[in-house]
């Protein structure tokens, strides 16, 4: 992990807050706190600091993998959150007109049905470019704006609403629920809270697995080498008889499934129903520092998710003690993807007239997108068997 | 006439890319009025100097003296200052434009409110054209203009600028035989008219033919000065790779067998949509080398990819024994046994970014000895398969993990060979396979592949060079204009294949 | 249906396209912007980003000195600045232009919250005066005209720059002698290189001149069309801007055009009262309309040859 450049972005936005008067120890000490409950100035209890984190983290490894997979097609899926309130949507209304089904039914139909409306939601975006060659940025970002307005017409004064005057929707089916990871015991009381207050739940391992999975079509599979090959070289691939158009749509469905995934584990896991805060939801666009952070492998994606969701977490003790905004950690958040992007370390590190050295220069005409990213990280992790 | 004034002097020019020391210490002169041939393989240091001399980077050390005055070079500004025009090997020329704008790029003669004066520029270029004998239209749009005159629009744009120096950097590569021969006229030309030229090339025929002196490059130092009268061919051969260089290869006659792929009437249409392929038949078979000769944009590239499966066909048959397999996809041809090594090996033959031996199963990941299920990658059979290639076909690499683009041209292609010999196919589409290669690697893909026809494979080679489809093919078919014009005997004389690629001559026969 | 019968009314009124070319022209500022930098080869996603903080500096500037030209201007030098960010991480240090465009935006958005929060603290940024705002001009006589003097000669003083810059884009683009070197330089800079052409310079200026274009429009947006800011205001119209620019081919009056679909979804939008649908269901006419756009109206279509491609010298 580019380690690095995280550090370089942690010591510009320090820089803003002196330049803007804001102490930056007393914004990292909020973040440090709210992040990994250490430096808890407020007497927050550490152990639900972490279990926020780590809440936060799960859908943030799916959605990560909705980003990078469609990276390693030469794609930039910036539209992981549209497809996350897809799936959200969908799941929460499959909960809901089926909430008497038993458990064992109704929580993978809702899943599966969240991982479908994601694959929908992303698909579009993915045929448009196949046929007519629309740019996934501009597709994929107006899907958004689309998702989110019609989530808030389903919720308020739509079909899925609660009662009239609010905007959240009815609650899901008692089967759909996720299981907490803690049992929701009042009486327990674990770390100094009721246990019922932290809302770790099995959404963790899905999202583990859903990471494995991602690593294992990426490396192990005939169609992983596919999408690696479109991404790095069209004329490669088509010389390979490669269909590029096959491999597009495709990639956009299974990624637009992976942050389905998310927001109906999110629905199914911490929340049991939909509710505004979905509009204003930032998932989707940590997810792209999480996919480039990442690397693209699996073990970074997770390690990724871990530091935004951190950050996340972070965030709100640092505007709730601190009094600085939890915005910050956006600015923090571009300033890692400028770091990355711009391998400032690298540039840094080297001393040679030519900022990024590396093996003799390539014909400008051969970059395909994402080639500064994409040269790091296309080496295989290294063979475990 | 005594020593002659130096027009350009470089002196100890020194050059170092990331691991790689591109010049080394380098002292190059040219003298006024001649032409100066600057020789070496791909790799010598050749482009590295010469875009040294024009400004396009920055040397680490050494001094350059134009005109017997030392020049403080920054930038190609300062050497267009100084009457050093370049007419680069991949042309420096914009498509969309015009041939006025794109000569007049730099330098636009401009009215009120920085307005572009098109008239001016236009009468500035027919005066131009006609001082030199070099007749071009200003309006045309430069995607329209075939090759040859695409490079007389790069001449002018020097001329225009006031050079007297010119550096050509491999300006032959994509000219017809007759284009070459204006060329050259032009070339003497300019130089009754006071000017002096600096031509590179690997060509060595044509750098006896048109030069007065000849420094010889190889790894990134100067090996020798040589005046073109008292040298050969041989002699600039031995030098640019430091030892004695066979020009031919040695093979035994042909025994070819029976024809395992026949071509019908096949027409197809280039990428702009013109027809590229209009009508060619013939016959392969096996255990022989069918070379196709002609000049590059003739078709040949198109025929190669309608053979491989990566171009559609728009009428004609295309057989593999008694299967038709004109419709086959680039998959299917590969499973069929067709093997295609392209001519574009690090766009197309190659991702340049995976490593050897991700690389060694390109376009067979679904293949039954590398795929479960065409789903799962056998990753410990594609490594053995990886090595086995690397070892059989001497690819100089630390490992299989290396990634393809830090391997040297000839390493590349080697990987590519290797790839698509080993699969022991039916049928082998070569082109272009040693273009830009270095010699010791020319060689050995060269007995490789006179080893496939020896086992029984049949051979399709194209080539724009001569040489090369000369020395290696049992059979020798003349493309011009996307048909096939003759298929003629391995020794017909150069003369008459030169004269059948521009469209002269008579066929002798099977031809469409 | 009764809701498209209301929406046939509303195209009947001199409102609703007065309403439609401020609202295009909004989007006109950043696609120009977008032309230029994308002439030049350089891909610039980060409109988005410059119009917010264009906005959010106009209003702050506008609140302290009550002056909209002033303000006007701070946006315009803050949306230079920004883009300048882009532009250093593009052509610089190469890196990939997507992710620096779409870092830019969310370093915009969280940025401007921020400072929101490090000025104002925890209290409303507050709102312009009336009188402190970038004022609507009337043109006299010409206004008269029915319909269209209504639609056309009674906008906001931006409106008519903006459609000045229109044209002035145009003939810069095309007949001038920099209109020519950017776009040899985003069609191959290597031979603008070797002509002497100083490509560094050029992508430089060009990135620029769209980051002030869509300062521009951020003042435009909150001290003209609004009065203050808010968070994320923009609403994706950035976006939206860059799929005009493709849609009109990279040319500022085919662009222009798409702006006017666009601003036509938009100007619908806001003028919803009328209208018996929701209102979220409306909202996402602007987005729908562009995804229609770019899916059927547009094909295949190609920008500057070397466009996104950092240029490396002497890499021959």
């Amino acid at each position: 992990m580019p380690l690095g450049s995280v550090i370089l972005a942690f010591a510009l936005g320090a820089v803003i807050c002196l330049v803007t008067g804001a102490n930056p120890i007393d914004a990292y000490s909020g973040l440090l706190c709210g992040g990994a409950g250490l430096t808890c100035s407020q007497g927050e209890n550490s152990a639900l600091q972490i279990s926020n984190t780590l809440v936060f983290m799960i859908p943030l490894i799916m959605a990560g993998v909705a980003v990078a997979l469609p990276f390693r097609a030469g794609l930039f899926n910036i539209g992981a959150e549209g497809q996350l309130i897809a799936g959200a949507v969908a799941c929460t209304a499959i909960g809901i007109q089926f909430a008497g089904l038993p458990g064992v039914i109704l929580l993978p139909l809702v899943l599966l049905g969240g991982m479908a409306a994601g694959a929908l939601w992303a698909g579009i975006a993915g045929v448009l470019k196949a046929t007519v060659g629309a740019h996934e940025v501009v597709t994929t970002i107006m899907l958004n704006y689309v998702a989110q307005w019609l989530l808030r017409y389903l919720i308020i004064g739509g079909p899925l609403q609660l009662g009239p005057g609010t905007s959240t929707s009815k609650p899901i089916g008692q089967g759909a629920e996720l299981a907490r990871i803690l049992p929701a015991d009042n009486s327990l009381v674990i770390f100094g809270l009721p246990a019922s207050v932290y809302r770790l739940h099995a959404g963790l391992f899905i999202a583990l697995i859903a990471v494995a999975a991602f690593a294992f079509l990426l490396w192990r599979t005939s169609f992983g080498y596919e999408i690696r090959a479109v991404g790095q070289s069209q004329k490669a691939a088509r010389y390979a008889g490669i269909s590029y158009r096959r491999t597009i749509i495709l990639t956009m469905l299974i990624a637009g499934g992976f942050s389905g995934l998310a927001g109906a584990v999110q629905v199914a896991g911490v929340d049991h129903n939909l509710t505004d805060k979905y509009f204003y939801d930032t998932t989707g666009f940590d997810a792209i520092a999480v996919a480039l952070l990442g690397l693209g492998s699996a073990g970074g994606i997770v390690f990724a998710s871990l530091l935004f969701g951190a950050l996340h977490s972070g965030g709100a003790i640092m505007q709730s003690d601190a009094g600085i905004s939890s915005n910050l950690v956006l600015v923090l958040q571009a300033l890692i993807l400028f770091s990355i992007a711009a391998n400032f370390i690298g540039a840094i590190r080297r001393t040679l007239p030519f900022g990024r050295a590396g093996p003799a220069p390539v014909l400008p005409s051969e970059l395909p997108p994402a080639a500064g990213l994409m040269s790091e990280a296309a080496t295989p992790p290294p063979e475990t068997a | 006439m005594s020593e002659s004034a130096l027009a350009v002097d470089m002196r100890g020019i020194t050059k170092r890319f990331p691991g790689v020391l591109a010049n080394s210490n380098v002292d190059f002169s040219v003298r006024e009025g001649e032409i100066h041939a600057l020789v070496g393989e791909n790799g010598a240091g050749k482009s590295t100097l010469m875009n040294i001399l024009y400004g396009l980077i920055q040397p680490d050390s050494g001094e350059i003296l134009i005109n017997g005055k030392p020049a403080h070079i920054t930038g190609p500004r300062d050497t267009i200052a100084l009457g050093i025009g370049m007419v680069h090997q991949h042309f420096m020329l914009i498509p969309v434009f015009s041939v006025g704008e794109n000569i007049m790029l730099g330098r636009e003669p401009v009215a009120a409110y920085d307005f572009y004066d098109r008239a001016r520029a236009r009468r500035a270029i027919t005066d131009l054209t006609k001082k030199y004998g070099l007749a071009l239209d200003p309006d045309a749009r430069m995607a329209d203009l075939p090759v040859g005159l695409q490079q007389r629009a790069e001449i002018v744009k020097v001329l225009y600028r006031g050079a007297n120096i010119l550096i050509l950097d491999e300006p032959t590569g994509v000219l017809t035989p007759q284009e070459t021969k204006e060329l050259f006229v032009v070339l003497r030309d300019l130089v009754k008219a006071g000017k002096t030229i600096i031509f590179i090339s690997h060509k060595l025929k044509e750098v006896l033919d048109i030069s007065d002196r000849i420094t010889v490059m190889r790894r990134g130092r100067v090996v020798g000065h040589l005046t073109t009268k008292n040298t050969s061919e041989e002699e600039i051969a031995t030098m640019m790779v430091g030892r004695e260089v066979l020009l031919r290869v040695d093979k035994k006659p042909a025994k070819p067998g029976a024809v395992v792929m026949r071509v019908e009437n096949v027409t197809a249409s280039s990428d702009r949509g013109v027809p590229a392929l209009k009508g060619v038949s013939f016959e392969l078979r096996q255990g022989e080398i069918l070379g196709i000769a002609g000049v590059e944009g003739n078709g040949q590239s198109e025929l190669m990819e309608v053979l491989a499966g990566t171009r559609k066909t728009t009428g004609g048959h295309i057989l593999l024994g008694d299967r038709d397999i004109t419709t086959y996809d680039a998959r299917t041809e590969r499973d069929a046994g067709v093997a295609f090594i392209p001519e574009d090996r690090r766009g197309t033959g190659l991702v340049l970014s995976f490593s050897i031996a991700e690389n060694s199963i390109l376009g067979r990941e679904r293949a039954p000895a590398f795929s479960w299920r065409n789903f799962i990658l056998k990753l410990v059979a594609i490594r053995e398969w990886a090595r086995r290639l690397v070892k059989e076909y001497d690819v100089r690499t630390p490992s299989i993990d290396v990634a393809a683009r830090n391997l040297s041209g000839g390493n590349q292609q080697k990987v590519i060979v290797a790839r698509e010999m080993a699969t022991k196919p039916k049928v082998l589409l070569a082109a272009q396979p040693t273009r830009g290669v270095d010699i010791g690697a020319i060689e050995f893909i060269h007995r490789q592949i006179v080893k496939e026809r020896d086992e029984g494979t049949a051979v399709l080679l194209v080539s724009a060079e001569l040489d090369e489809v000369r020395s290696l093919s049992d059979r020798i078919a003349v493309m011009y204009e996307g048909r096939i014009v003759s298929i003629e005997g391995p020794d017909t004389p150069e003369e008459r294949l030169g004269l059948l690629m521009t469209g002269g001559g008579k066929a002798r026969e099977g031809a469409a | 249906m009764s809701a498209l019968g209301d929406v046939g009314q509303l195209l009947l009124t001199a409102n609703l396209w007065q309403a439609t070319l401020a609202a295009a022209v909004l989007l006109l500022l950043p696609a120009l912007g977008g032309v230029i930098s994308e002439r030049s080869g350089v891909v610039n996603i980060a409109m988005e980003g410059m119009m917010l903080t264009g906005a959010f500096f106009a209003v702050v500037a506008d609140l302290a000195w009550h002056n909209p030209w002033l303000a006007t201007g701070v946006a315009i030098l803050a949306g230079g600045l920004i883009a300048s960010i882009h532009a250093v991480v593009s052509i610089q240090f190469r890196a990939d232009q997507i992710v620096s465009g779409i870092a830019i935006n969310i370093f915009a958005a969280g940025l401007t919250v921020f400072l929101v929060n490090r000025i104002y603290g925890l209290q409303d940024i507050g709102h312009v005066g009336p009188t402190e705002g970038l004022p609507y001009i009337d043109i006299h006589g010409l206004d008269q005209i029915p319909f269209f003097g209504k639609v056309l000669f009674q906008q906001n003083v931006v409106v008519y720059v903006a459609l000045i810059l229109l044209i002035a884009v145009h003939l810069m683009l095309f007949r001038t002698r920099l209109g020519l070197r950017i776009r040899a330089v985003g069609e191959h800079p290597m031979a603008a290189d070797t002509a002497g052409i100083n490509v560094f310079l050029i992508r430089y200026s060009a990135v620029i001149a769209s980051g002030m274009l869509s300062g521009l429009s951020g003042a435009f947006l909150a001290i003209g069309i609004s009065n203050t800011f808010v968070p994320n205001m923009t609403d994706g119209r950035g976006y939206i801007a860059l799929a005009a620019m493709i849609f009109g081919k990279w040319t500022p009056f085919g662009a222009f055009v798409a702006c006017l679909i666009f601003g036509l979804g938009q100007a619908i939008y806001d003028n919803n009262s009328t209208i018996h649908v929701s209102q979220y269901l409306l909202s996402m006419l602007p987005y729908i309309l562009t995804l229609v756009v770019l899916a059927g109206l547009v094909g295949r279509s190609t920008p500057p040859a070397a466009d996104g491609l950092p240029y490396v010298p002497g890499s021959e």
